[in-house]
């Protein structure tokens, strides 16, 4: 158990395969981007320590594949997330369509306490990509989606130069955060030594 | 003299930690680092049967009711059953920075890897035995018809020689950091790597609680990974139980939202692995409560690591006493030896307090039991004891001042907290006294005044100090001739000078040590270590031959008798269940099968002559 008290986020990734979610990481935490393509089978899981408002966290990544054979890994994947990262590619009419049955997915395979103000946050990916000249999806389209939903904030990134990966994070952490704050109420009972038979009844099954 | 005790620094327990300080090697050693690259490839990159994952829980299911399996009687890892397939990939995963630590969970197809799923009735016990023993005296107690209990030789076959390949490496450093060991490690860390045994908690979210090497942050991604693995096979209906990777086992245990898992190659089998993880968890709910289940219900993001916030030692601790202490894996306690008027004198006080509404009244030096007091018909489980003490024994701030904590026993009510006042009454001694008020605190410390005024006026303390060092059954004074039995141990100490012991190597017929446990009482007495068993790695390697046969004689569908005789480099070792105790004893690899039977009978009429002095009698029946 860490000594000094740090928090652990946990953040999934999900898009279309292809959109870029894993050179949006990699670019994120190692800095790195490559033209190659290799689809992420399953998922990738990867750290990365953040230092935020003079707290020290903990960003446990989730990059899940994109390809529809994987979509039924489901619950295992979602199951406390603390934040969900929806990735599109801005040249790719498609995946941006696809963006409301993620989320759709996302809620109900992990079920959180309160749907409506779970953080989601939007990337439109790959601006760089031919000057903007192939782009299919306008800012403003992706904005009214966004706002439609819920006010999820919205990015246009590029993992390839690197252009607006640090801020997204940033956001990422920050609502994810934002969304941890009202803490479970930890309170066990004490024994009522009156009520002997509670010893065996209670059971145990460890 | 203390065997067991935990203040030890614990020397031997190094050697689980560096392999590659080894100096004897096994002899399949096809490079120590080749394996562990397998089980590093494979867990930052299991993978899942593709197409679409149903395919492992499938296939579990279809050999759920296959029963097992062939049965290698020396060895229990064998017998798993076979029944999904997991693949090794060489790829590895992104991260390289520093602080950036990466592993990955894919589904594909090939490499072998065991998944044991649940299996009912399946295994059944390896029948190493060549000797049959007679049935046990039909009393029920320890104390009842002494002299029927007889093992017999047999036929003169059926020794089976153990594939027991407990590491012999000597320890080498020996620091003792109480608290996180090696807390700059992560998962890309070769000596992280190298550990012979991790023990993590995590959350069914795949949020790191507890890792005993490394920093749990930076191993949140390997935690993710378990975590995968784990939840998909539960997706499927199904529980991982063990996965087997060369030579490492990972051993998975489900506790609602808590998961745990040990990855180890030290060859303990399964069943004692899973019993440690139970412990770890017991351990865990002794601090919290099984409340967090429904800080998890309500909230699956919810974060335990800061309810756990300095409690690493206690867990470094019970870690370690994993291999240094039997009680972990026989459940059962054991006593200090001593007078039998000056415990009577001990459980008087304490039942006087219990009676003024403690719920229990413990007195214990390190991990031995000097005295135990319940209210009413309450009894202590052994591991709760055993999970108490180590509480009390690794929290330093304990030792400095009376202190009163709130604390959980897990087979006593899981869901609720208990108070315990806790007082060192010396270095080694101290007091628990456990009550359902959190308002008791006044009140408890008036009965620790009481005690300790009555205990050092009845010369008690003193006589727990003498018995630490002085030890109890020393295997060079069993008495072989029956003319020279005595009813106490003490007149026989009182008797021989503690030098004498010096240079004498073993018992009688080569006889090294044994314990006995007693099922009735729920207790335990071991001989004092002697040559040649003295330093801390050899004794880890006879409790881990113990922890071995205790596991095969529990296996399921046992009798209720039964004996086991195995010879290997290191020992013979001879293991006797009846419905009234268990035996395990160890002699000379040379020893001759005749004589040492006939060694453990006598052992046995001791333990009787003697049982009032070493165990705790007349306390109610754990009635478990
Ligand atoms: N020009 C440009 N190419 C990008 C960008 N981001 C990703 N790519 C490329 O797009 C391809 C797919 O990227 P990945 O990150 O592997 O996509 P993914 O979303 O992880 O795909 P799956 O793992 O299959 O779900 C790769 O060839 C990348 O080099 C970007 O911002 N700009
Ligand atoms: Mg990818």
């Amino acid at each position: 158990m860490p000594s000094r008290r740090r928090t652990l986020l946990k953040v999934i990734i999900l898009g279309d395969s292809g959109v870029g979610k894993t050179s949006l990481m990699n670019q994120y935490v190692n800095k790195k981007f490559s033209n190659q393509y290799k689809a992420t089978i399953g998922a990738d899981f990867l750290t990365k320590e953040v230092e935020f408002e003079d707290r020290l966290f903990t960003l446990q990544i989730w990059d899940t594949a994109g390809q529809e054979r994987f979509q039924s890994l489901g619950v295992a994947f979602y199951r406390g997330a603390d934040c969900c990262v929806l990735v599109y590619d801005v040249n790719v009419q498609k995946s941006f369509d696809n963006l409301n049955n993620w989320r759709e997915e996302f809620l109900i395979q992990a079920s959180p306490s309160d749907p409506e103000n779970f953080p989601f946050i939007v990337l439109g990916n790959k601006v760089d990509v031919d000057g903007g000249n192939s782009r299919v999806v306008s800012e403003k389209k992706a904005r009214a989606w966004c706002a439609a939903k819920g006010d999820i904030p919205y990015f246009e990134t590029s993992a390839k130069e690197g252009i607006n990966v640090e801020e997204a994070f940033q956001v990422i952490a920050k609502n994810a955060l934002k969304n941890g704050e009202e803490e479970e109420i930890y309170l066990p009972d004490t024994i009522d030594v009156g009520s002997t038979s509670q010893q065996r009844a209670s059971g145990c099954d460890c | 003299m203390a065997s067991n005790s935990t203040s030890q620094p614990p020397s031997s327990d190094e050697e689980e930690e560096q392999e590659a300080n080894s100096t004897v090697q096994k002899p399949n050693s096809n490079s120590i680092d080749n394996s562990l690259d397998a089980i590093e490839n494979q867990l930052s990159s299991i993978s899942f049967t593709s197409p679409i994952d149903e395919t492992i829980a499938v296939v579990s299911a279809e050999y759920y009711h296959e029963s097992v399996s062939e049965i290698n009687d020396s060895s229990l890892n064998e017998s798993y059953e076979t029944v999904g397939e997991i693949r090794i990939d060489n790829n590895n995963s992104v991260g390289e920075s520093s602080h950036a630590s990466g592993s990955r969970v894919w589904m594909n197809n090939n490499v072998e890897v065991e998944v044991e799923a649940e299996v009912d009735g399946g295994l059944s016990s390896p029948s190493s035995s060549g000797y049959a023993g007679e049935r046990g005296s039909s009393g029920g107690s320890v104390s009842s018809g002494s002299g029927t209990d007889v093992i017999r030789e047999v036929r003169d076959n059926g020794e089976s020689v153990g594939d027991d390949g407990v590491n012999t490496v000597d320890s080498v450093q020996a620091e003792w950091i109480s608290g996180k060991r090696h807390a700059d490690e992560d998962d890309a860390s070769i000596s992280w790597r190298k550990r012979k045994k991790h023990f993590f908690i995590l959350s069914h979210s795949g949020k790191p609680i507890y890792s005993r090497y490394g920093d749990e942050h930076k191993l949140a991604g390997f935690s993710a990974t378990l975590q995968a693995i784990i939840s998909f096979v539960e997706n499927g209906g199904d529980c991982v139980k063990l996965v087997r990777a060369g030579k490492h086992q990972v051993v998975f245990l489900v506790k609602g939202p808590i998961y745990l898992v040990c990855i180890s190659c030290t060859e303990e089998p399964y069943e004692s692995l899973r019993g440690q993880l139970e412990l770890l968890y017991g351990q865990m709910i002794l601090i919290l409560t099984r409340s967090v289940d429904r800080c998890f219900e309500k909230n699956p993001k919810f974060d335990m690591t800061p309810l756990l916030g300095g409690t690493d030692a206690v867990f470094s601790s019970l870690i370690h006493l994993f291999s240094q202490n039997p009680a972990t894996f026989l459940h059962a306690y054991t006593c200090l030896p001593l007078a039998y008027a000056t415990r009577q004198a001990a459980g008087a006080i304490l039942q006087d307090v219990a009676d003024t509404g403690v719920v229990f009244a413990i007195l214990m030096c390190k991990d031995k039991v000097v005295s135990l007091v319940g209210l009413q018909k309450s009894s202590l489980h052994p591991d709760d004891m055993l999970l108490l003490a180590n509480f009390v024994m690794s929290s330093e701030s304990f030792r400095t001042s009376e202190s009163f904590s709130p604390i959980c026993l897990p087979r006593y009510n899981p869901m609720a907290f208990l108070y315990a006042y806790v007082h060192y009454l010396d270095a080694d001694t101290y007091l628990i006294l456990l009550t359902a008020s959190s308002q008791a605190f006044f009140h408890l410390k008036e009965c620790r005044i009481r005690v300790e005024t009555v205990l050092s006026k009845s010369n008690v303390l003193n006589e727990v100090q003498r018995s630490m060092s002085e030890g109890g059954l020393h295997i060079d004074r069993l008495p072989v001739d029956l003319s020279a039995r005595s009813g106490s141990l003490f007149h026989q100490n009182q008797r021989r000078q503690p030098e004498s012991v010096v240079g004498i190597i073993g018992g009688p017929a080569g006889l090294l040590h044994f314990i006995y446990r007693s099922i009735y009482l729920d207790q335990y007495v071991s001989s004092e270590f002697a040559s040649p068993i003295s330093s801390p790695s050899q004794q880890k390697r006879l409790y881990r031959a113990y922890q071995r046969l205790y596991a095969s004689m529990h296996d399921k569908g046992i009798g209720p008798h039964k004996t086991q005789f195995r010879r290997d480099e290191n020992y013979v070792l001879l293991c006797w269940v009846t419905q009234d105790f268990e035996l395990y004893a160890a002699f000379d690899p040379l020893a001759d099968k005749g004589a040492a039977i006939r060694i453990c009978n006598r052992v046995c009429q001791w333990v009787k002559d003697v049982e009032n002095e070493i165990f705790l009698l007349g306390a109610s029946p754990f009635s478990w």
